[in-house]
């Protein structure tokens, strides 16, 4: 697998190649990793303990800034708040997505190419340039402020991209499948449900962690449906954290690792569907 | 992927006839049987077609619409005035600036484009512990954008981390207010989120090395070829394809990812110093409350961004087809 390989001398080589290379990637995953080890050590230390011992581990570790971040910055609202949300969303995405996809390639309804031309194309619209008419058309549907109006927003943005690897992946199941369960006398919903749905859950899963890190972890869609109100999320919040409380970085510092905490885990439990997912479209 | 399959063979693939493609058989079968009940399977595109034309198409449209008109007061009937939001922003300073600043930030693209490269490379050499330093330099891209500008409003403060180890190792004169300073602030806004989409370059460089062919790296190492001989002569041209790809998505990026730094970092300033059009564009709209402006500007801001991919597309298919030829 290495790219030297050969006589013992190379190897011999080849074995002090390998730990300076071991070396550099040290280095550059100290870079990495720095700034979260300095946020999370931050979150545990007193503020008096912040001033005096910025860089140290924390010699008397306490829990207070915790218990005050879900005090005073809410932070049990926001998680609540951006929960809702996420999972909303990812629920929305998938399940039109999937829909879509069903009809677009298993279906095959008229006007087909047209559709997934409509909903894989407005990948293309970047948010920047209809930010305002898109606040402006949710104020006329009595969306903005309100959570649906969120969910909604969020399986809109998600919809291209999982219905494009949707369609990809539904290219792949044979078509004697439904062709057997339609002669059984299995109707169009019963083929997806019992046959398609069954068969997708690897694609699904893929799509449900890419889904759930972006929509958890965006803030200029929320920002715009929910504004600073009661129903903000968390990304909302942290971004208010530093204007409120900027003296107090410990303080801030235990939000934020809250806030890291459920994208974290996410990718420690999905980490090879995460990564299949993201580099889509780099090779083929 | 697994080539062997298990000895008994599920009676289903035998049936699976082989020689037609399936490209063609699926078209087929649309023709022939699924005609009436196709029509059914329109309410299957409902929900889709429900949220991207609300929440996509018709604030496109009204975005075109809206961008010919002067609109100021809230609920206010607007004032028509063609191209004049366009015209008005050759001469506007902020707007002038903030596209110049993305300019310079676009400057810094190849740093952008081989940093990755270069660890990916490293982490493909498969040395003791490559699968941690894969999840580790990974881990960044999971953090929000808007927390990591948080974390790092500390880190680049005046008597944060980077200072103090600065000032530690005899640099203390180069210690700064790296955020607050006109000629550093736009630089550690660009360094921030190199730091957060770099692990995403890595992972998307190792799917690319991982289709490379082996034997011509082998090859080139029999032929006595060092590490940057190697890495800049052969793997480089071999993975045109995802260098191109991923100089897209950072140029992509970097016009219209940064909202979220910005907003934590700097919010534009100091002065215009940080100021990018996508930030431009939500303070036009909803802090000055110039909504036809605003949205002139978005409009500009998605043509420039797909002409500069279009011209990085073709200058590399350019230089690949000149490559070629030589």
């Amino acid at each position: 697998m290495t790219v030297f390989t050969g006589t013992q001398l190379q190897s011999l080589g080849r074995l002090g190649r390998s730990w300076s290379v071991t070396a550099v990637l040290l280095v550059g995953a100290s870079i990495a990793t720095y700034p979260l080890i300095y946020t999370v050590m931050a979150a545990f230390k007193t503020r008096s303990e912040f001033a005096s011992n910025r860089l140290g581990l924390p010699l008397h570790p306490t829990l207070a800034n915790f218990g005050q971040a879900f005090e005073r910055l809410d932070i049990s609202r926001l998680l609540l708040n951006s929960f809702v949300a996420s999972i909303g969303g990812v629920v929305v995405t998938l399940v039109a997505s999937l829909l879509a996809a069903y009809a677009i390639i298993k279906l095959r309804v008229p006007l087909r190419r047209f559709a997934f031309f409509l909903i894989v194309g407005s990948l293309l619209v970047p948010f920047q340039s209809i930010m305002y008419p898109l606040y402006d058309t949710m104020l006329a549907m009595g969306l903005i402020g309100q959570r649906i109006g969120l969910i909604l927003a969020f399986g809109a943005f998600g919809l291209p991209f999982s219905t494009f690897l949707l369609a990809a992946y539904l290219g792949g199941i044979p078509d004697e499948l439904l062709e057997a369960a339609r002669l059984d006398g299995a109707n169009s919903f019963n083929i997806l449900v019992r046959i398609i749905l069954p068969l997708s859950i690897p694609a699904i899963a893929s799509l449900t962690i890419l889904n759930f890190v972006w929509m958890w972890n965006d803030l200029l869609l929320p920002l715009l449906v929910m504004g600073g109100g009661d129903g903000k999320t968390l990304m909302v919040g942290v971004a208010n954290f530093r204007g409120q409380y900027d003296v107090n970085i410990p303080l801030i510092s235990a939000g934020i690792s809250v806030a890291i905490v459920p994208a974290v885990i996410v990718y420690l439990l999905g980490q090879r569907q995460l990564i299949k997912g993201v580099v889509t479209g780099a090779v083929r | 992927m697994a080539v062997a399959r298990p000895p008994p063979s599920p009676p289903r693939i035998e049936v699976r006839p082989a020689t037609r493609s399936p490209r063609l058989n699926l078209l087929r079968t649309g023709r022939r049987t699924d005609d009436q009940r196709s029509w059914w399977g329109l309410l299957y595109l409902l929900p889709a077609l429900g949220l991207v034309l609300p929440f996509k198409f018709v604030p496109l449209v009204s975005g075109f619409v809206d961008s010919l008109w002067h609109l100021v007061d809230v609920g206010g009937a607007g004032q028509f005035v063609g191209f004049g939001n366009y015209a008005r922003m050759v001469g506007d300073p902020e707007v002038v600036a903030a596209f110049a600043n993305v300019g310079r930030v676009v400057l810094t693209l190849p740093v952008w484009v081989v940093s990755p490269l270069l660890v990916a490379f490293l982490i493909h050499q498969r040395t003791p512990g490559w699968r941690l330093f894969r999840a580790v330099y990974f881990l960044p891209y999971m953090i929000a954008p808007v927390i990591v500008g948080s974390i790092f409003r500390e880190i680049l403060g005046t008597s944060g981390p980077l200072n103090i180890l600065l000032r530690s190792v005899g640099l203390g004169w180069f210690a700064q207010a790296w955020l607050g300073g006109i000629n550093t602030a736009l630089l550690a806004v660009v360094g921030v989120s190199l730091w957060s989409f770099f692990g995403l370059g890595v992972i998307t460089y190792l799917a690319g090395l991982a289709s490379l062919d082996e034997s011509v790296l082998e090859a080139a190492a029999l032929d006595g070829a060092g590490f940057w001989r190697t890495l800049l002569s052969i793997v480089l041209p071999m993975l045109r394809p995802v260098v191109s790809y991923w100089a897209v998505l950072c140029l992509g990026g970097m016009f219209i990812w940064m909202f979220p730094l910005l907003f934590s970092l700097t919010q534009g300033g100091p002065g215009y110093a940080t100021m990018l059009p996508e930030y431009l564009v939500y303070l036009t709209a909803f802090q000055f409350n110039d909504r036809g402006y605003a949205t002139a500007i978005g409009i500009v801001l998605f043509a420039v961004v797909s002409l500069a991919s279009f011209w990085i597309v073709r200058e590399m298919y350019a230089s690949s087809v000149a490559r070629e030829r030589a």
